[in-house]
């Protein structure tokens, strides 16, 4: 298990890049793109294997993009902006399919249900988790983070900002993270709250469910901790230490061995599931990586692993994993 | 059965008197002897029958009376026996005086001396006596008297034996006492001469006189020939003990283990034959010494201290005894009998080990000055032990004399520079003050050590991983703290085959069932002497950012040291990492049960207090605690409690303005007294940097932050990043925005990652006020992209934006793009603003809804302003790009025309060649005509040339008049165009001042109005609050920091144990 640079882009962007995402290869489209959001309001669109400009940048991201989710038809993506819009787009012509908000909560994280058939949104200030369908772009749910038992009163009322959302593979688990380190997971199926995960007291601004375990859920934290927790079972079964600051973004690898993180340590790394270790540091970013993403497998010829990673610097760089 | 047969005076019998049953009552026989008037030498048997029987007194008193004067009337004539008489009591004088101690040894002394001299008196010549007070003189030490008078009975007799014997034995004592080697080798090879004289003249001479000639021979070194003479001894008497102790001694010294084994064997023997003979008491008490048997050491040394009076001897005793104590850990029972041992001795050149001793047990009980003494006695006898010179040094370095110290431990490299402990002790000296030399010594000693090939001890390792880490070589230092660890659990749980399974417990840090459950499948050991190395080696996984394998490691110290109270506080700093705050406070009350005066725990404690808001007026009571609890001594905490009444003055409830200033007061003068006691104190220093600060003397604060942030950059233990933080404000302060901004990013580069969103409010206020507005609107949403949550950011986003908007309006000269880009921002500014309106319903973020729908109203207003402006702007630009798009056509159209203008004057330059080779053709007709005229004569035909010629020049111009014309039209055209953008500009300016003059007039007073409703003002204010407040808060972080990061630091000082090892 290892990571090899393949290829950096600098400024890929002209300003901090905070998002990327990959859309996977389509119907009319073999290969996967690489999204990247920045502050500079535009999302960008990169060739799989040279990281080539695969179309003019799209702008009119508003104040910045957060967060980008790519539909799992390869098809359409969510890009959102600190405007507190989520603009829906065509990944290959860039044009606008819906533009949603939640008024009066910010949107923050975005991720599309397995199947595609919903979109879930970390809803900020709201203390919630918003939920549109695909079809109309209609709000379907909003599930509130409850309190967790004992927690004392929260004056400044921050407390529950929520910032990522992950579903499960199977569509059947739904977890959010908030500024204060509460992990609430709901059904999905029937969008009930199940419970908190206990364990970190920072922003968690970044989840994600194992492709081959549909309960393991691994989390980064601004303890700069990675935790895994059973979110079926309520209970950590890990916690991976080694970043010098926040983790800000985590990725898992399609075979559900290794998880790559992002954080503002300047480094990417990458960890051992299974030995609960760090296994690789690469540190070819010189600022914040604010994402990191594992290219989905399917299309033409792609066997080969391939990790992105997005970072402040302005420049993405594109990693072999083996 | 002896009798002596005591005559009846004036009869024929005689009383027989059985010699053992002599009547307990001396005065009984005395009677009998005086009244039968008995010969004397009858007395002098029964006299030595008492003593022979141990009846001391009985013995004196018949001898005594025998001596006394009427006797020496009567048997007036009886010279020898009295004198024999005198003599025993003088040999019996001798005797006690010997065993005595002053002043009873004098007494005895003197008597003898009498008792010596009335022998002479009656005959001066008796050998006897002159050996007797030979023998006295011997007891007294006055060797060359007593070789005097055994001389003078040598003289006479020269085979006199008991006369050889002495003089053999002055020689021999002669001998011992004598310092030059040479002469004292002489004085043993006349001792034994002397012996075998005394052999030779009497054959049949007890075994023990051989006795002499072997010690003789022993001292002369022919251990062989000593050794024969020794088996002789025992040969002729199986049972001499001297003899027995002799040969076992020189078998112990062969240093063999047969020998050895031998030698105690022959001890043993001794021992059996006679328990009481000291030599071999201590002997043997000496072996059991080191085979461990203290029981055994006891019971032997007392016997010997009880059967002997001999000082050395009853020294060595001493000593065995009291190092058995001391062995056994015993100290203050080892200390007394070293006491007594030293007592024994008259000076240390005798027997020096047991001031060895006394000065470990001084050590051991911190008294340096006696410990020092002890150990400069031993260094009288022997300058250059090492053993105990490194206590001397370890004395000064206990006493704080650190240059004497590092000079006696160098002395001691120098005498023997394989002594790799005294590298260990120079390279602890000098951790703190010469990181180099320090890593030198220590790395010389492990070099030293592995060459030797001895294990190396763990607290060396820890030394050289403690340097690395300081330096910052965490590879280095990881090493070294593995290699001191060797192997043990923490292996297992470094390489995760131990500990997977308690993830769930890595996050409830006091919960300890994973050990308890490990316990039970495996051994759980952590060795006590690896503690501090595991601890430091915890430190390190720390700073290596593991800190769920640092988190196991203490909790594993906790676990098998409950006592081990860093180990609590490092897990609470962690927690606390994490932002579990309330595990952090009970992490920190478990370390307070262990010691509730413990000062970091307090300052801990007290920090949390501080941050939580609700608890910071206890904060100050835990400070104050700590305070005490280090008598004030303690800069950390006094610092805290500068910060505190920092805090309290800046704290935002309403108070009288008295006490705001009292506490700036109180703070100052901590830090002052901070300052006092540590010069170098950076965090003090700070404190008073803002407390200038705070009073506008900005120079002063500068130059103190500018000499604290110089400060800091050097070691990676001290951190200030808010002195950088406090200098850019300065330069804030002082309109120095270039520097300010360069100042905050090196800050939030260098110590934060760039993840603070508070100093990125800082960066977008210093822009904001640079009037950068994009920096300012960047910064401030990189800053929301931290922390999310914070809705002042928001705020000040749409502020800026509107800043921004409203600015670019207002310059005279803009261009589409810009005015687009202006109406874009007021859009995002309103979106901004209404989010906050509408999310102020949900939350208290402390904004007044009107005053945001203030701003949303402005920025509505501007934003239709703009959209005039934009559209102006997007015809202006349309009409630009027309109008470029004529400008070239015109450019095109000249172009064609040039061209054709080329061609033109190309085609007549041609043209007017083909003329001019016509005319010179038409010339040569012409000739040739005028030449035919010449012959017919006849000139018209030339006029009509010419104008035709003139017709084609004509037709020429004809065809540029056409073109002139059409540039006139052109020119029409373009002047239309101009009159049309004369128009346009006409317009613009009108237009523009009226877009000024709103702008101006919201900017100027209107503004000014609507600003402060806008709580543009209060935002700035929140700013400047903010700025300060949060300045201590770091401090207080960065100061927390430091204490938990001064430990590893701290603790290479830390005395290692070694120095006090007992059984060295």
């Amino acid at each position: 298990m290892k990571l090899a640079g393949l290829k950096s882009v600098d400024g890929a962007h002209e300003e901090s890049i905070w998002a990327a995402a990959w859309a996977p290869a389509a119907d009319h489209r073999p290969t996967a793109l690489l999204l990247t959001g920045a502050l500079d309001e535009t999302v960008r669109a990169w060739r799989p294997d040279d990281l080539a400009a695969a179309s003019p940048p799209a702008r009119g991201h508003a104040l910045g993009v957060l967060s980008l989710a790519a539909h799992p038809a390869g098809v359409i993506a969510a890009a959102v902006s600190l405007d507190s819009y989520i603009r829906v787009f065509d990944v290959d012509s860039g044009a606008s399919v819906a533009t949603l908000d939640a008024p009066p909560s910010e949107v923050w994280g975005v991720q599309f249900h397995p199947k595609g058939v919903a979109l879930a949104a970390a809803g900020g200030g709201s203390g919630s988790v918003k939920l549109w369908d695909t079809e109309k772009w209609q709000p379907i749910a909003s599930l509130p983070v409850p309190r967790p038992e004992g927690a004392r009163p929260d004056k400044t009322g921050s407390g529950k900002f929520v910032l990522s959302v992950a579903w499960s593979p199977d569509g059947k688990l739904l977890a959010c993270g908030s500024m204060d380190g509460t992990i609430a997971v709901y059904d999905a199926v029937r969008m009930k709250f199940l419970h908190h995960l206990e364990g970190h007291h920072m922003p968690v601004r970044s989840m994600v469910f194992s492709p081959v375990d549909p309960h393991v859920l691994f989390t980064g934290c601004d303890d700069s901790h990675i935790h895994i927790y059973d979110a079926k079972e309520k209970g950590l079964i890990g916690a991976m230490s080694g970043h010098a600051s926040w983790v800000l973004s985590i990725d898992v690898s399609p075979d559900g061995m290794a998880v790559a993180t992002g954080s503002s340590d300047r480094t990417v790394r990458l960890w051992d599931i299974n030995a609960r270790a760090s296994v690789q540091t690469m540190s070819n970013h010189s600022d914040q990586v604010w994402a990191v993403a594992f290219r989905p497998p399917g299309g033409e010829g792609v066997r080969a692993g391939r990790l992105a990673s997005a970072s402040d610097d302005k420049s993405i760089s594109l990693y072999d994993y083996s | 059965m002896a009798s002596v047969y005591i005559p009846v005076q004036g009869t024929e019998e005689e009383v027989r008197v059985a010699l053992d049953h002599l009547p307990q009552d001396a005065s009984d026989i005395l009677d009998i002897l005086k009244a039968e008037q008995a010969p004397l030498h009858l007395w002098l048997i029964i006299a030595r029958e008492y003593f022979k029987q141990g009846k001391i007194e009985q013995f004196r008193q018949i001898l005594e009376e025998g001596s006394g004067p009427e006797i020496d009337e009567y048997y007036a004539e009886v010279k020898y026996e009295r004198i024999a008489i005198l003599n025993a009591l003088g040999a019996f004088h001798t005797f006690f005086g010997k065993a005595e101690r002053a002043p009873q040894k004098e007494a005895h002394f003197k008597e003898a001396t009498q008792y010596y001299n009335r022998a002479s008196r009656i005959d001066e010549t008796e050998p006897s006596t002159w050996i007797g007070k030979g023998q006295l003189c011997v007891a007294k030490g006055e060797l060359q008297m007593a070789s005097d008078s055994f001389k003078i009975v040598l003289d006479e007799d020269g085979d006199n034996f008991p006369a050889l014997l002495g003089q053999a034995s002055v020689y021999f004592l002669m001998g011992d006492v004598e310092q030059q080697h040479k002469k004292a080798l002489e004085c043993y090879r006349n001792s034994l001469d002397l012996y075998k004289r005394a052999l030779r003249a009497y054959t049949d001479c007890p075994p023990a006189v051989r006795l002499g000639i072997a010690f003789c021979r022993y001292k002369l070194g022919q251990l062989d020939r000593a050794r024969q003479a020794f088996e002789r001894v025992l040969q002729l008497d199986p049972e001499n003990v001297d003899a027995l102790v002799a040969l076992a001694i020189m078998d112990l010294q062969t240093n063999e283990a047969s020998g050895i084994r031998r030698g105690m064997e022959k001890m043993g023997r001794a021992f059996e034959i006679y328990p009481y003979c000291t030599l071999a008491l201590n002997h043997l008490a000496n072996h059991y010494f080191f085979t461990g048997q203290h029981f055994v050491v006891e019971q032997l040394t007392e016997t010997a201290l009880s059967s002997s009076n001999h000082g050395l001897l009853k020294s060595q005793s001493y000593y065995n005894l009291a190092r058995s104590y001391h062995s056994k850990g015993d100290i203050e029972t080892a200390g007394r009998y070293y006491m007594a041992s030293v007592k024994e001795i008259n000076k240390p050149q005798d027997f020096v080990l047991p001031f060895v001793g006394l000065g470990q047990i001084h050590l051991k009980f911190g008294d340096y000055k006696r410990s020092l003494a002890s150990f400069e006695k031993v260094l009288e006898v022997h300058p250059e032990n090492c053993e105990s010179l490194k206590a001397i040094g370890n004395i000064y370095t206990n006493l704080g004399e650190n240059d004497k110290a590092i000079e006696t431990f160098k002395k001691v490299t120098r005498i023997d520079p394989k002594d790799h402990q005294a590298f260990v002790e120079l390279g602890e000296l000098l951790v703190e003050s010469d990181w180099a030399a320090a890593m030198e010594y220590l790395k010389t000693a492990r070099s030293l050590l592995k060459k030797a090939s001895e294990k190396i001890p763990v607290e060396l390792l820890n030394g050289i991983g403690l340097l690395y880490f300081e330096k910052a070589e965490f590879e280095l230092a990881e090493q070294s703290f593995k290699e001191a660890l060797g192997d043990g659990i923490w292996v297992s749980m470094m390489d995760g085959s131990v500990g997977r399974s308690m993830v769930s417990w890595s996050v409830q840090y006091r919960d300890q069932t994973f050990f308890h459950q490990l316990e039970e499948q495996m051994l759980v050991e952590l060795p006590c002497d690896k503690v501090t190395t595991l601890f430091n080696y915890a430190r390190l996984l720390e700073e290596l950012q593991d800190t769920v394998k640092a988190s196991l490691l203490y909790r594993l110290i906790i676990f098998k040291y409950p006592d081990y109270i860093d180990a609590y506080l490092r897990l609470a700093a962690i927690a606390k990492g994490k932002n579990n705050i309330q595990l952090s406070i009970e992490l920190i009350g478990d370390a307070l049960k262990i010691n509730s005066k413990y000062p970091n725990a307090l300052s801990m404690l007290g920090s949390l207090e501080l941050q939580s808001d609700e608890n910071w007026l206890t904060a100050k009571e835990r400070f104050r605690d700590a305070k005490d609890a280090t008598g004030g001594k303690d800069p950390y905490s006094l610092l805290q409690l500068g910060n505190w009444n920092y805090f309290a003055a800046n704290r935002p409830e309403k108070k009288a303005s008295k006490f705001e200033a009292t506490h700036r007061e109180k703070a100052k003068e901590l830090f002052l007294n901070v300052l006092k006691q540590n010069q170098s104190n950076m965090f003090a220093a700070n404190g008073i940097g803002i407390l200038h600060a705070e009073k506008a003397q900005w120079d002063i604060a500068k130059e103190l932050f500018t000499q604290v942030h110089e400060a800091a950059s050097g070691s990676i233990f001290v951190q200030v990043p808010d002195v950088w933080i406090n200098l850019a404000h300065i330069y804030f302060a002082q309109g120095l925005f270039q520097q300010a901004v360069k100042t905050y990013q090196n800050c939030l580069r260098k110590f934060f990652y760039n993840t603070d969103a508070t100093i990125l409010l800082y960066l977008a206020r210093t822009h904001y006020e640079a009037e950068q507005w994009q920096e300012c609107r960047n910064s401030l949403l990189r800053a929301i992209h931290l922390a999310p949550s914070n809705y002042l950011l928001r705020f000040n986003v749409g502020v800026s934006m509107q800043k921004f908007s409203a600015s670019t309006l207002q310059k005279t000269k803009r261009t589409a793009d810009e005015v687009r880009a202006t109406v874009s921002e007021l859009e995002n500014a309103i979106r901004v603003f209404s989010l906050l309106s509408v999310a102020s319903t949900y939350h208290s973020h402390g904004f007044d809804e009107r005053k945001i729908e203030t701003h949303v109203e402005y920025c509505k207003h501007l934003l239709d302003a703009a959209k005039v402006h934009r559209d102006a702007a997007e015809q202006a630009e349309q009409q630009t790009k027309q109008r470029l798009e004529v400008t070239r056509q015109i450019a095109l159209a000249d172009e064609a025309r040039r061209r054709a203008e080329e061609q033109r004057k190309f085609q007549l330059e041609r043209r007017k060649q083909e003329d001019e080779l016509k005319q010179v053709m038409q010339q040569e007709q012409h000739f040739e005509r005028v030449k035919e005229q010449w012959k017919h004569s006849s000139n018209s035909a030339g006029k009509r040339k010419d104008r035709s010629k003139h017709d084609d020049e004509d037709g020429e111009s004809g065809k540029r008049r056409r073109k002139g014309g059409k540039r006139r039209k052109d020119q029409k055209t373009k002047m239309q165009y101009e009159e049309e953008e004369e128009d346009q500009y006409r317009n613009e300016p009108e237009e523009d001042d009226y877009a000024t003059m709103t702008v101006g007039d919201r900017s100027g007073k209107a503004p000014d109005h609507l600003l402060a409703a806008a709580g543009l003002e209060d935002s700035d204010a929140e700013d400047e609050t903010g700025h300060p407040q949060s300045a201590i808060e770091r401090k207080r972080r960065s100061a927390w920091s430091e204490s938990d990061d001064d430990e590893p630091a701290r603790r290479p000082a830390e005395p290692s144990p070694r120095a006090d090892d007992p059984s060295e």
